[in-house]
């Protein structure tokens, strides 16, 4: 048994030892001719025990019985304390939370290190989806290297035998339930061996839809649902923990092997130009992701000997899962935000613990008298300083605890309002718990172990001579408090200035929508290509399908467009001549500039007979030029291959929140019209428009069109954007909140201190104005100290979140607003104890 | 002759060690061994044998039981580890290493 285990044995029969101990020595004494030379009892017992190592246990459950009881007598101080810990604790513990499930946790899926994500790449380009038929040409010439191919396809598809309610739909590879390692909730799952191309067609519900479309009833199973009006029988209902393996869950699983049977006219099976599919895949044992790169390129080498359309530079870049499916430099890039968030939360922490640190200081300093008769009596400093480090473990103690509450509620309020999907379980675990417990220590240090550093240090015995008097206004004015006070102010004076930052990147993104009118339209589209039709055919059914939307006495103008405002299919592209602007292309008809009010500041719209003709955005021809007049001129101003004929206002239709984008409009081509879409503008309502562009598409009535409302669209796309701004601003109110408390404690404690003073300079004549003054000096300097650092430190993280997801800005409307707003504040929170003190009479104030 | 007043720090551990070596005592009886085996020069305070019992017992030098004494009561004895002996050892050592260096000094001319 080493020392330490009798220590504990020792600890845990301690009372019985004790009392033996007691009799033994009492015994001891009765037997003695002279009992006197035995020694003090008492004494001797101390000593004993001292021998065990245990009397600091002691000393701290009695400083932890003294914290509990002056929490008890003071609840309104300890529900505050704690309330700041906890928002303070828990907000860090939301974001790690958040981050670490939705980001950097890798999906849940069976043998999940041996997946990838496979992309299809070439010098200088990517493209996250590939042709189906290559992925059957590589699946069958992996050589050993994939031990299986996963494959998805999400699309849209109408549900029911009326087609009435749009629904995501996944077409997956059969073994996709078998490789993720998901079972059924009820009936099966999709299998290799029973859903082949030739089988019955099935489909697989997910459990969120078939909870909330299909009544949750068992007996789905067998049934015959319509998926874009073909009959499928419901197979089963998939397991509620099913991962989205690029986030969304869909709707429904269809087999992609029978995609045949439902659109028995569609290419997507055969077509080598078709970048239709996600392909993942499993790695075979012991194959690494560089191994795989260069298997990858060889059988891409050989893939393109036979088939023209791969080139021969290219190759299939594995993404590992462990990874989230994220390339280097994007997971890069998400970890230098959540580290930057991180960074932020973290400033909240130190705001909440300096905060509460001076509440505990001012609370102390109350105490030197009781201090200095301990000291007095022949406590150590030591002893001093783990007293009231101990008496705040309470306070602490139940911070964290109420932090990790919050965690688990900020989380899911977050999930839920975000509308993340339902398998992301964000549910408080072990992990979260120790980073509760690692911050917590920390908040102790500074809520604790500073403040009682700082008393422990001065003169407490002198504290008796004058009854604390001097000592407490020495503590009052040491650079502890300043530098904690200061501390307080950059930080939610930083927290302030990056909320206002987001607020206005929302606002921003409500101003660029004001570039063209959302409200009153609305978007139709139909995928021509599953039902063959696509180049001639599909511009055909198009023109055809505008000429009757056109017709309707309801729609004003209309207008075909590659990729419609707030969504679609999005070409991006970066000229040389403007760096780091990033060029949206939209391919139009003439009527696109009408239809969604954008105004043409120059030059005419696209006439029929126009090739090699563009219209820029006002913004891409002040960057590329350096001019707004620009007709003309070849384009891009390098290379020019084309003419600009026109230039138009600034619309962000694509990214509206972006504030590094410009647009590119160039004319429709034949091939765009197998995935292109329509806009419609209303005259009166754009609610009247869904029912009139759907009949107008139905034309053929094999086709089964969709149509949505924009301004659907823009609120769906500014969610995002409003929620971070919601809670950024709800942060930066709460920092701001405490920092005032902050002040307005530093400040009426220095007033309480000095009432007497103050009341005798009153009465001998002293101006009120120079008495504010004096009284405010105190916090005048920690507080600009603090201001000027926390918007100094604004800029660099303006600059570092001035990309996706943020898209910040150096705006100064949100440095001054900001600022304005703290100042208003601060001031508030320092007068409000200055003047109370100086409405009071002075005979009044001399009493005190 | 007076009696010597306490003892050199460090040595009443060195003490009971020597005297519970033989076997088992309970703490009066240490006290009175000590007494008689230093010819009553060594006045020792004797209540301060239990916080060095108790220190010996941490270290695991002495174990404790429960014995009938001769008188028919329970009393505590203490018995010596294999550990204890060791530290005896090492103790005896020690002292009698700073006994002898001390003499070299006083014998000097």
């Amino acid at each position: 048994m080493t020392t330490w285990l009798r220590r504990v044995w020792y600890l845990l029969n301690r009372s019985r030892h004790e009392r033996e101990l007691v009799a033994e020595m009492r015994d001891h004494r009765a037997a003695m001719h002279d009992p006197s030379r035995f020694g003090d009892t008492h004494r001797l017992l101390e000593r004993s025990r001292d021998a065990w190592g245990w009397n600091w246990l002691d000393d701290a459950m009695q400083d932890l019985a003294v914290g509990m009881r002056t929490f008890t007598r003071s609840p309104s101080f300890a529900i505050t304390a704690s309330l700041i810990l906890s928002f303070g604790i828990g907000l860090n513990l939301t974001l790690f939370q958040m981050a670490h499930v939705g980001l950097l946790r890798p999906p849940a899926l069976k043998n999940v290190e041996s997946w990838v994500r496979l992309l299809r790449s070439a010098p200088g380009s990517t493209s996250s989806t590939v042709p189906y038929p290559l992925t059957q040409y590589v699946r069958t010439h992996s050589g050993g290297v994939l031990s299986a191919v996963i494959l998805e396809h999400q699309s849209n598809i109408a549900w029911g035998r009326d087609a009435g309610q749009p629904v995501n739909a996944a077409f997956v590879s059969s073994n996709w339930f078998d490789e993720a390692g998901y079972g059924a909730e009820h009936g099966r799952v999709l299998s290799e061996t029973l859903d082949v191309a030739t089988g019955a067609p099935v489909v697989v519900v997910s459990h969120a839809f078939w909870r909330n479309h299909l009544g949750a009833d068992p007996a789905v199973i067998g049934r015959i649902a319509y998926v874009d009006r073909k009959p499928v029988t419901i197979a089963g209902v998939a397991s509620a923990a099913v991962p989205g393996l690029d986030y969304t869950v869909p709707d429904v699983f269809l087999p992609i092997e029978q995609r045949d049977q439902l659109y028995p006219q569609g290419r997507l099976l055969r077509s080598w130009d078709d970048e239709a599919v996600d392909m993942y895949a499993r790695l075979a044992p012991g194959v690494t992701v560089a191994s795989a790169r260069e298997a990858m390129r060889a059988i891409m080498r050989a893939a393109s000997a036979e088939h023209p359309q791969i080139r021969g530079d290219e190759w299939l870049e594995p993404l590992s899962a462990s990874h989230n499916f994220m390339r280097a430099g994007e997971r890069q890039g998400v970890l230098a935000v959540l580290s930057l968030l991180g960074a932020l939360t973290t400033l909240v922490l130190i705001v909440a613990a300096a905060n509460l640190g001076n509440l505990v200081m001012s609370r102390a300093t109350g105490r030197v008298r009781e201090f200095g008769v301990r000291m007095a009596l022949g406590a150590r400093r030591m002893r001093i300083v783990r007293q009231l480090v101990i008496e705040s473990l309470p306070l602490v103690a139940l911070g964290t605890l109420g932090s990790i509450g919050f965690a688990a509620a900020a989380a899911a309020a977050i999930a839920l309002t975000a509308g993340f999907p339902p398998y992301l379980d964000f549910s408080i675990e072990w992990r979260t718990v120790m980073v509760a417990l690692a911050l917590s220590a920390v908040s102790l240090i500074v809520v604790g172990v500073m403040p009682a550093w700082k008393i422990a240090q001065q003169h407490l015995i002198d504290a008796l001579k004058d009854g604390g008097h001097n000592l407490s206004r020495a503590l009052d004015r040491t650079l502890m408090r300043r530098v904690m006070v200061a501390a307080q102010v950059a930080g939610s004076c930083l927290l302030l200035v990056v909320a206002g930052m987001m607020v206005r990147s929302v606002q921003r993104g409500v101003a660029a929508s004001a570039g063209f009118d959302y409200q009153r339209a609305a978007v139709l589209s139909m995928p021509l290509g599953r039902y063959g039709m696509d180049t001639h055919a599909a511009r055909a059914y198009w023109h055809a399908v505008k000429e009757r939307v056109l017709a309707n006495p309801d729609v004003e103008s209309a207008a075909i467009v590659t990729a419609a405002p707030l969504g679609g299919r999005v070409n991006e592209t970066s000229y040389q001549d403007t760096p780091g602007l990033r060029t949206l292309i939209q391919r139009v008809d003439p009527e696109y500039f009408a239809t969604m009010r954008i105004p043409l500041l120059s030059g005419r719209t696209f006439a029929a007979s126009d090739v090699n003709a563009v219209i820029i955005s006002r913004r891409l021809a002040l960057e590329m030029y350096g001019a707004e007049d620009v007709l003309g001129r070849e384009f891009p101003r390098s290379t020019g291959q084309d003419t600009v004929i026109g230039v138009a206002a600034d619309a962000h239709s694509i990214r509206v929140e972006a504030n590094d984008v410009a647009e590119l409009y160039r004319p429709l081509t034949v091939e765009d019209f197998s995935y292109v879409e329509l806009v419609a503008r209303a005259r009166t309502d754009a609610a009247r428009l869904p029912p009139i562009v759907r009949e107008a598409a139905m034309q053929d009535p094999a086709v089964i069109p969709s149509a949505r409302l924009m301004r659907e669209d823009f609120d769906r796309r500014m969610q995002g954007p409003r929620l971070a701004g919601a809670i950024a601003g709800a942060i930066g109110m709460l920092t701001l909140a405490l920092a005032c408390l902050g002040i307005f404690g530093v400040v009426s404690y220095g007033v309480a201190l000095r009432t007497k003073e103050i009341g005798i300079r009153v009465a001998l004549g002293a101006r009120r104005p120079a008495l504010l003054r004096a009284i405010v000096q105190q916090v005048l300097t920690p507080v600009g100290a603090g201001a000027a650092m926390g918007v100094l430190l604004a800029i660099p993280i303006g600059i570092a979140l001035r990309g996706e997801p943020f898209y910040l800005e150096r705006d100064p409307v949100a440095f001054g607003s900001a600022l304005l707003i703290f100042a208003a504040a601060a001031a508030a929170a320092a007068l409000w104890p200055a003047l109370k003190v100086l409405r009071r009479t002075p005979v009044d104030a001399l009493r005190c | 002759m007076p009696k010597i007043a306490g003892l050199p720090p460090g040595t009443l551990i060195l003490l009971i060690l020597r005297v519970v070596r033989p076997g088992p005592l309970h703490g009066y009886a240490i006290a009175q061994r000590i007494r008689q085996l230093s010819s009553e020069q060594l006045s020792v305070e004797e209540g301060s044998l239990y916080p060095a019992l108790q220190k010996a017992l941490v270290h695991g030098w002495l174990k404790a039981e429960w014995t009938t004494s001769d008188t028919g009561r329970e009393v505590r004895s203490y018995r010596i580890t294999a550990k204890g002996l060791k530290q005896l050892e090492t103790e005896q050592h020690d002292y009698q290493r700073m006994a002898d260096a001390i003499a070299a000094i006083l014998q000097s001319t």
